[in-house]
């Protein structure tokens, strides 16, 4: 009994780690997400293409790769990392580098819903005299969030389990902290359930998360 | 003297020439119907009417003042045009519902927005309700579109152009998008708003329709008007061989 609360507070601190990255990310990357689909959608084409080809490379590469070359690249070229010591610099890497990645992943999600609203919409707003501040925010807003809430939802589950990949630049994580247990951690060695144990966190948390979406959608299901 | 003269409207798409040389006019709680073969412009006019397309040139003065000169593009910014287009209502084929309001927001959300205190907000909903009624619509009031029939959306759309108060009431095909034993009811609506002397431009396939409803009508092809006159003569006895032959093809149908 000892053990397993010690065990369960090793985790929960670990789990507190995930819930940063997380909640950090989901703040960082739903603004910017809406600011590259606006570039991925612009009438100047450099810019346009620019902001795809962006996309493109991120969405194309393993996010894994990505977290090691944002923390070890600059200080493999340059012989001296840019990042604090320790966890926070590790944090900030990983935050920055999931922000990115996630935010191109949404971009393309309003891309779609920014797209699949009908110009009729804009233009019954239009010929009522309404501004087009007006029409975003009264018409098409609305009618844009109902069509990305599903898409979304997968990313956002998608991303309660990537915040594990974070682990590769030893970031401590639950997955860590449940790992540690299999060499030696708060006394203990050898352990192995705690890793399997660390499974339940991310069930509870994709569970709740799967809940409050599902809400979200039902909240919106009034209209067609 | 009219109330809305068109001039010399032209409209390009690139290299296309869309629309050339329209010229009407219109008086007060007079109706125009449009009738012409697909692609003849109609719809193109009556965006140029809304503003939702620019004219390459020509004027639209209503009520004397002339609100739009394409050779003055000073005179088209956004905000000006959103005050002009006022002057205009529309009424979709596609009836363009926002999904997202009941019928009665629907027609009342123009004029909430506009009341930015809300120091009308009764005076509005009691507007829009009466409007809802004068379509049949009362019992409606408070479904969204998607609980409604085509026919009621449709009514719903004219309710909420009407509650704008524009001077001149576009329609563009306000039957096409709808099941044959709808369009009567819609009809109907169109018919009782011109026996109130509503001014009105109609674009329509049906012919019946517009002999009957319109005083006078346009029969465009091919970007230009092919003949204006009153109603009855233009769908009964065309001047026009072209006009002939569209109503003799239509007769066929
Ligand atoms: N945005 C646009 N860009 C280029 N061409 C256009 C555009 N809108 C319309 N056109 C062209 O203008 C012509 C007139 O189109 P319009 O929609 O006004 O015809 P219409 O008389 O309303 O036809 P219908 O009876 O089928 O509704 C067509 O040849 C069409 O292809
Ligand atoms: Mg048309």
């Amino acid at each position: 009994m000892e053990m397993f609360l010690t065990v369960l507070g090793a985790l929960n601190v670990g789990f507190v780690q995930t819930l940063k990255l997380f909640v950090t990310t989901l703040l960082g990357a739903l603004p910017l997400g809406l600011v590259i689909s606006f570039g991925s959608m612009s009438s100047f084409k450099p810019l346009r293409c620019l902001t795809r080809f962006f996309v493109w490379v991120i969405r194309g590469t393993p996010l894994m790769l990505q977290l090691i070359v944002i923390y070890y690249g600059p200080g493999t070229i340059t012989g001296r990392s840019p990042w604090p010591a320790g966890e926070a610099g590790r944090f900030l890497a990983a935050a920055i580098m999931f922000i990115i990645n996630y935010s191109c992943y949404f971009s393309e999600i309003y891309r779609g819903g920014i797209q699949s609203v009908p110009v009729g919409q804009q233009e019954a707003g239009l010929v009522l005299g309404l501004t087009r501040r007006q029409i975003f925010f009264k018409v098409t807003l609305l009618q844009m969030v109902k069509r990305i809430v599903p898409p979304m939802s997968n990313e956002i589950i998608t991303l309660v389990k990537d915040t594990s990949l974070a682990r590769i630049i030893s970031f401590q994580e639950v997955i860590w902290a449940g790992q540690a247990f299999m060499k030696t951690s708060h006394g203990y060695s050898g352990l192995v359930w705690p890793l399997f144990f660390t499974g339940i966190y991310y069930l509870i948390f994709s569970g709740l998360m799967t809940l409050l979406l599902g809400a979200l959608e039902k909240k919106l299901d009034y209209f067609r | 003297m009219a109330l809305l003269e068109v001039s010399h409207i032209e409209k390009h798409f690139g290299q296309t020439k869309v629309l050339s040389d329209i010229s009407f006019s219109l008086d007060q709680g007079q109706s125009l119907a449009i009738i012409g073969s697909s692609g003849s412009g109609k719809t193109t006019l009556l965006r140029c009417l809304n503003f939702l397309e620019t004219p390459t040139s020509g004027t639209i003065s209503v009520g004397g003042a002339v609100i739009f000169d394409a050779a003055q593009p000073a005179a088209q910014r956004e905000e000006e045009l959103r005050q002009k287009r006022l002057h205009f209502g529309l009424v979709f084929q596609s009836f363009n519902l926002f999904p997202q309001y009941t019928a009665l927001q629907n027609v009342t959300l123009a004029l909430h927005l506009r009341d930015e205190k809300g120091a009308r907000r009764e005076e509005i909903d009691r507007a829009g309700m009466e409007l809802l009624e004068k379509m049949g619509l009362a019992d409606r009031a408070a479904h969204y579109p998607h609980q409604l029939s085509g026919g009621q959306q449709q009514r719903v759309a004219i309710a909420r152009a009407l509650a704008l108060k524009p001077d001149v009431l576009c329609f563009d095909e306000p039957t096409s998008a709808l099941d044959p034993e709808l369009t009567g009811e819609v009809l109907k609506v169109i018919r009782a708003l011109g026996q109130q002397h509503t001014t009105m431009i109609i674009v329509t396939h049906e012919m019946a329709f517009a002999r009957d409803v319109a005083d006078q009508v346009i029969f465009m092809d091919g970007g230009v008007i092919v003949e204006q006159g009153p109603a009855r003569e233009v769908i009964e006895a065309p001047r026009e061989e072209r006009t002939r032959q569209f109503l003799a093809h239509y007769a066929e149908t």
